[in-house]
């Protein structure tokens, strides 16, 4: 029931702090979710990606995730940097098929928080729930190691429950992924993203 | 019987954690006005009910039909005494304590901040949000015409802490819902839940 509170807190919110407000708390509900959760450190790259098959990191508690190995990220030294994993089902997907059939349509606050962190921050969230997923992804990979060197999130691509998606260009860029062959993907995940080293791109130097 | 959807616990417990920052800035009573309240806006939200007898009522919130058991699993122990086995919020709670360790104090603060100033029925902070959802959708529900009144006997926390209300008040509730003392004692054993149901006159 606990999941449910999330559209009427969030209109409550919108009314009282404004869409930038519930923003602002959502971001830092991620972050300290994911700071709460802890350190990781995995000694390779074929030992993380076990552990996120088998939903060990702090990274999987959201849910199954396919660890997609055929798309290694490479520098321009030809080293693995980074791998893209694909999110089968969005956490909020069984909230809000329950929230619809026991509550109603979905608030437009949802869509309202949602596009003000579109317009203002980056644009990638379809829910307003979106904004402190994505923020939990980012701060918990800065908290695992794989061969000593800390991980970041690259939110890739996303899909809405009525079908919409959003990518993120530059991160495609960034690990040099067509923007189709993710599309592929999402046909039948809810979410992509990479895992790289911190700092590193694909066939690039390192940015800072 | 509805179909019943599993939540997924990351988002139970996020939610949770953004009540948790909401009491950083407004403090116990910012948490406990938004708990309340977003469970006064929920109920508000669900479509209104009408039956035309009390056993038509009790059936279908048994059955998992009526509003008032969108969100638990409710059996029905007297006329007007029910029961809730699980505490829809026991999942979460759980998790939240898996994942990232004991409870924010907060918890505790804000549930005794609720029994001082709204009512003594709360065991836990859900029971703030859950109570009052349990409040506001009964007055969405009419039984024969006459709308459904909702009271709150025993409530029982994930810790096995039960929250009773005072000794004057218990003795009424227990007669309206046509049970003992024991027997109530009996029924927070099984269940995380006791309350009364019923319609004046």
């Amino acid at each position: 029931m606990m999941d449910i509170a999330i559209y009427s807190l969030v209109d409550d919110m919108v009314s009282k702090a404004g869409t930038e407000g519930v923003v602002e708390y959502w971001l830092r509900v991620g972050e300290s979710y994911a700071e709460r959760m802890g350190k990781e450190a995995y000694v390779g790259w074929p030992a993380f990606n076990v552990a996120m098959k088998e939903g060990r990191t702090s990274l999987t508690v959201e849910g199954e995730v396919n660890v997609l190995t055929d798309l290694a990220i490479i520098d321009k030294d030809g080293d693995v940097i980074g791998y893209v994993y694909a999110l089968k089902t969005c956490p909020m997907a069984p909230t809000m098929r329950r929230y619809i059939s026991r509550i109603g349509p979905i608030p437009d606050s949802d869509t309202d928080v949602a596009d003000s962190y579109n317009n203002r921050i980056r644009d990638s969230a379809v829910s307003n729930y979106c904004i402190t997923h994505q923020k939990f992804r980012e701060v918990a990979a800065n908290n695992i190691t794989v061969a000593k060197q800390a991980l970041e999130c690259l939110q890739l691509a996303n899909k809405g429950m009525t079908g919409d998606v959003k990518m993120v260009p530059e991160n495609l860029a960034r690990i040099n992924v067509d923007e189709r062959h993710i599309k592929s993907i999402l046909r039948s995940a809810s979410c992509v993203f990479a895992l790289i080293v911190k700092g590193k791109s694909a066939g690039e130097e390192i940015i800072e | 019987m509805a179909e019943n959807i599993e939540s997924n616990p990351f988002v139970d417990v996020s939610v949770y954690l953004f009540f948790e920052d909401i009491s950083d800035k407004q403090g116990v009573e910012g948490f406990t006005n938004y708990m309340v309240g977003q469970a006064q806006s929920l109920a508000k939200s669900v479509p209104e009910e009408e039956y035309e007898t009390w056993d038509d009522f009790a059936s279908a919130v048994v059955s998992g039909e009526s509003v008032f058991s969108s969100f638990e699993s409710i059996e029905q122990i007297s006329k007007c005494g029910f029961v809730t086995n699980i505490c829809p919020f026991s999942k979460a709670i759980r998790e939240y304590i898996k994942r990232i360790g004991n409870f924010n104090p907060v918890h505790i603060e804000a549930t005794d901040h609720y029994n001082h100033t709204i009512q003594p029925s709360a065991a836990h902070s859900a029971c703030m949000m859950h109570q009052t959802y349990r409040r506001e959708v009964a007055k969405r529900i009419t039984v024969g015409g006459k709308p459904l009144q909702y009271a709150q006997i025993g409530a029982k926390a994930y810790t096995g802490e039960i929250a009773l209300p005072p000794e004057s008040w218990k003795k009424v509730l227990l007669e309206k819902a046509g049970i003992s003392e024991t027997q109530g004692f009996m029924e927070m054993r099984e269940n995380s839940c006791l309350y009364l149901l019923y319609v004046e006159g």
